[in-house]
């Protein structure tokens, strides 16, 4: 292979700039072209760059590439194999999102919105700076406030959203500023140092919707529209900004990290609890997500690599089994409206390849043999086993009550009494591509994990040594 | 279990084949029903009919094979997942005088009612679904019945409870189909905690989920390899996930209404081949069941009790097939005490031929009720008379109490709900109006916190 990093460093520029060329394109050829052609184009091109720098990195000897003067202990420009490993995931999730979105998703500034979401979250992938990282994450709150206010019935969520993201912001700024004054990468935080950490903990547990802070995840699956609510969770830009800013302490693993990883397993079981007495599906897509995405967290603090590859591993086919979900319940809604799981819907004869599809995203997302999350689970649990028994517990816990509330929502909404004069809806073409592309990604990787557990191995073996490495003297500034 | 290293290789060519002909067949209608375009009935049932009586087939070679040698455990080696650290999770087979005589008799009665199903559900709008999780139920039930670690065991385990789900939920238009196959699932999903258990306990007492690691020599005379207590809390999860697969008490109560799914399932799986799954399991580890006497007293305790609630409870039926589904339990129950006094030979041929007479009555059982109304018209009358019943020699009041008890159900579904599943339920719904109200507080909105079915829909 002749790439070298510049190619690798192109490539995430790529990846980064093309949504933003799409947002450029629309607006200028505003109603000539369509915003979904463009917004896959876009999102392609997204998709094949971000391929193209995983390849690279498979292909390196794992030294991350650093761009930028590493002022407070940050790069501008941070890729390793964490960000190859969720690039091509993210584009991956936005391309199906904007494959199934219903036409009126496309009506108005949606589609731009939706593009400058994705290129801001690429963004967030690429760089470990906190100043960055906090700007980042305001500029994503600001437009997905925005963006749900805009949604018809949305400014209550709106509300909900924006008051607690407010104060994780806040606490993001304070925090990162006493980082950046007193940094723990070097030999062991001080008094601010400490400080911010838990200061950045905090905002981390906000964005990420861990308890006690956990309200907004359900609200926001229920009052914005999926696409927002999917593009927002699905890419755990919370977890990748704790991996950044919270691993790698001199000190070993920080208390911070200990104390966000039980919040978080408190978090999967309670909200894979809860997804068990909601009233609707999208509720109830709202609490596996938050449940599901905790977990990843409740592995991230691992100190074993087989705890770290099951994290990462959950955070894949979490992300796309929930977001195989999401579609789909988003799907049938287009069809037919809100779908209520209080009563039997009887939806399988209006639909049944969409039934089908739902049946096999909830075994992808409850650890099903011959998944991706099958492995995910296996190795998630036999590492927390090693280093937590209470974790493995929580986590057996999490999958049982997961497990019941996807099928009882199946049940629901496809089975019952249905009507001789009930409309029927064909899957439309887009819609089954996307859908298949997405289990096959989850059927694939499961069934052959081989070569992607190898590769989440070296992910973890790079984040484990980032923790240990921080003990050397190599000064802020110079790059390894 | 005495390993002998991997066996030759035409003999591993039969072992494999039993995993990889029914996910072939999975996968030959499943994908093209995927993308919109299923395979004819005819093509779907030779499909399906190829793959069980191939695997049947080959299990007989194995068997003769494995006869020739003694019935010596002999070991196949898949292949290997991944492996992250010390972690490592791989495919291994175990071929021995219990898998391999097992096997046999599960794909041969796979391959019986695959035929059968194929007129039965003939023009079913859910022809395609119905063999595309009968392919699914052989691909877990030969896993599991081959499993060298509890790993595979649990995979296989896993295929048979959503499999079974999904078919009681088949008539997917009956109110009591969907509830009877979510209770079901629960039942399931809660007794998986017990294998799930087990699955963690071993893997921490031996590093691996090896069935090596925990008995040696030849089944039924394997040696335990790991310490009292553990093998008693081994015993204990599995005897607790072999409670629910075998619906006994607490858990019988999903299989009487298990009935709502289609005839031949119900006959491979209430009848044959997932009730005695458990059982299965427990012989399996019988060595660890000679160091944990108390589980097996436990066994014993349970498995008369459950035969006597489900033989009474089984008499007031008013339909075929509830009574059948009782007398189903009654015989999983008396298997589970013989496990648990020390049987070995005799469960394993009871379960056979338990398993075969069931599921004859099971796939006869449509047609024996008209058959008996032709016969009765013929006569002028009901043939033959009704059963002598030992009820008869019991005094008035006793009986009267214990019809009411049988009517019912032993009060086994009213003591769980009121006191396990409603206080759960409540729970949860309590905490799901709190988060209501919450949101609604920071939204600024009032909240939506209104009653709702205290079983929360699952009752």
């Amino acid at each position: 292979m002749t790439a070298t990093p510049s190619t690798c460093v192109a490539a995430v520029a790529a990846c980064v700039l093309a949504p933003l060329v799409g947002v450029a394109i629309l607006r200028l050829t505003e109603r000539r072209l369509d915003p979904r052609i463009v917004a896959i184009a876009a999102i392609t091109t997204s998709l094949v760059a971000a391929m193209t720098a995983a390849a690279w990195w498979h292909l390196s000897d794992d030294t991350p590439i650093l761009v930028g003067h590493r002022l407070a202990g940050g790069d501008l420009v941070h890729i390793d194999g964490l960000t190859a490993l969720l690039l091509p995931y993210v584009a991956v999730v936005d391309l199906a999102i904007v494959l199934v979105a219903p036409r009126r998703a496309f009506a108005s500034t949606g589609v731009r919105r939706l593009l400058l979401g994705a290129a801001v979250t690429f963004a967030t992938l690429a760089t470990a700076h906190p100043a960055a990282l906090t700007v980042l994450w305001a500029v994503s709150i600001v437009a997905t406030t925005t963006t749900i206010r805009s949604t018809i019935g949305g400014r209550a969520t709106a509300r909900v959203y924006g008051r607690m993201m407010a104060v994780a912001i806040a606490c993001m700024a304070i925090g990162t500023a006493l980082l950046v004054a007193d940094p723990p990468w070097i030999a062991g935080s001080g008094t601010k140092g400490a400080a911010g950490g838990w200061l950045v903990a905090l905002a981390v547990m906000i964005r990420k919707g861990l308890i006690p802070f956990h309200s907004w995840y359900p609200a926001l699956f229920s009052g914005a529209s999926l696409a927002t609510a999917l593009v927002v969770t699905m890419p755990q830009v919370a977890t990748y900004t704790a991996v950044r800013l919270l691993v790698g302490h001199a000190d070993g693993v920080p208390h911070e990290l200990v104390v966000l990883a039980n919040a978080a397993l408190l978090t999967a079981a309670y909200g894979a609890a809860l997804a068990v007495v909601q009233r609707d599906v999208r509720s109830l897509v709202g609490m596996l997500a938050m449940s599901q995405s905790a977990m990843v967290f409740a592995g991230l603090s691992g100190t074993v690599p087989t705890e770290l590859c099951g994290a990462l591993a959950v955070w894949v086919s979490s992300g796309l089994a929930l977001t195989g979900i999401g579609l789909v319940a988003w799907a049938l809604e287009s069809r037919g409206g809100t779908i209520s799981i209080e009563t039997l819907q009887g939806r399988f004869a209006d639909a049944p390849a969409l039934a089908g599809f739902f049946l096999l995203f909830g075994l992808a997302a409850l650890g099903f043999p011959g998944t991706l999350s099958f492995v995910a689970d296996d190795l998630i649990i036999a590492g927390s086993l090693d280093d937590h028994v209470h974790a493995g517990v929580l986590v057996i816990l999490t999958t049982f009550f997961a497990a019941i509330a996807v099928m009882r929502g199946w049940f629901r909404v496809f089975g019952g009494p249905v009507t001789v004069d009930a409309p029927r809806h064909s899957i439309l073409l887009r819609e089954r591509v996307a859908f298949t592309a997405l289990l096959v990604i989850l059927f694939g990787l499961g069934l052959w994990p081989g070569p992607f557990v190898h590769s989440l191995e070296r992910v973890a073996a790079s984040l484990l040594a980032s923790r240990h490495h921080a003990t050397s003297t190599v000064p802020l500034g110079e790059h390894p | 279990m005495t390993l002998h290293g991997p066996m030759p290789d035409p003999v591993s060519a039969l072992v494999a084949w039993q995993l990889v002909a029914p996910a072939a067949a999975l996968a030959a209608i499943g994908l093209p029903a995927l993308v919109g375009r299923p395979l004819s009935e005819r093509a779907t049932t030779r499909v399906v009919s190829l793959a069980f009586s191939s695997c049947f087939v080959a299990a007989l070679g194995v068997l003769v094979a494995l006869a020739n040698s003694g019935f010596a455990a002999q070991v196949v080696h898949l292949g290997r997942l991944f492996a992250v650290g010390h972690h490592t999770a791989s495919i291994d087979l175990v071929a021995d005088g219990l898998s391999v005589p097992y096997v046999c008799f599960s794909t041969g009665l796979c391959s019986l009612v695959n035929a059968f199903a194929g007129k039965y559900l003939h023009r079913e709008p859910g022809f395609t679904r119905f063999f595309i999780l009968l392919a699914l139920f052989g691909t877990g039930m030969n896993l599991m019945v081959l499993a060298g670690s509890i790993d595979v065991l649990f995979a296989g385990w896993e295929f048979l409870g959503i499999s079974s789900a999904l078919l009681i939920g088949f008539f997917h238009e009956r109110r009591n189909a969907v509830d009877a196959a979510l209770r079901a699932f629960v039942t399931y999903r809660i007794c998986d905690v017990g294998l799930f258990g087990a699955s963690v306990v071993i893997h921490r007492a031996t590093g691996t989920g090896d069935f090596a690691t925990l008995f040696s020599g030849d089944w039924p005379h394997a040696t335990c390899l790991v310490a009292g207590p553990t093998a008693v809390a081994i015993t204990l999860l599995f005897a607790f996930a072999a409670l629910g697969k075998s619906a006994q008490v607490p858990f019988s109560g999903w299989l009487p209404r298990a009935m709502e799914g289609p005839t031949p399932s119900s006959a491979i799986f209430y009848g044959a081949l997932s009730i005695h799954a458990g059982a299965y399991v427990l012989l399996r580890c019988e060595s660890l069941l000679d160091a944990a006497p108390l589980t097996a007293w436990l066994l014993v305790a349970v498995g008369i009790g459950t035969a006597l609630h489900a033989a009474v409870v089984g008499s007031v039926q008013t339909d075929l097939k509830s009574m059948l589904a009782y007398a189903s339990m009654t015989q999983a129950g008396i298997i589970l005490a013989e496990i648990g006094l020390g049987f070995r030979l005799l469960p394993l041929i009871h379960v056979v031929s338990h398993a075969i007479l069931r599921s004859l009555q099971i796939l006869r059982s449509p047609s024996a009720m008209h058959d008996r109304h032709e016969l009765a018209a013929a006569l002028g009358g009901h043939p033959g008379q009704s059963s002598w019943s030992v009820v008869r020699l019991l005094p008035r009041n006793l009986s009267r109490h214990l019809y009411h008890l049988a009517l019912e159900r032993g009060f086994e579904e009213t003591v769980v709900s009121r006191f396990v599943v409603r206080p759960l339920l409540a729970a949860l719904m309590a905490a799901d109006r709190a988060e209501r109200r919450w949101v609604a507080v920071l939204g600024g909105t009032a909240a939506d916190t209104s009653t709702r079915d205290p079983n929360g829909g699952l009752s």
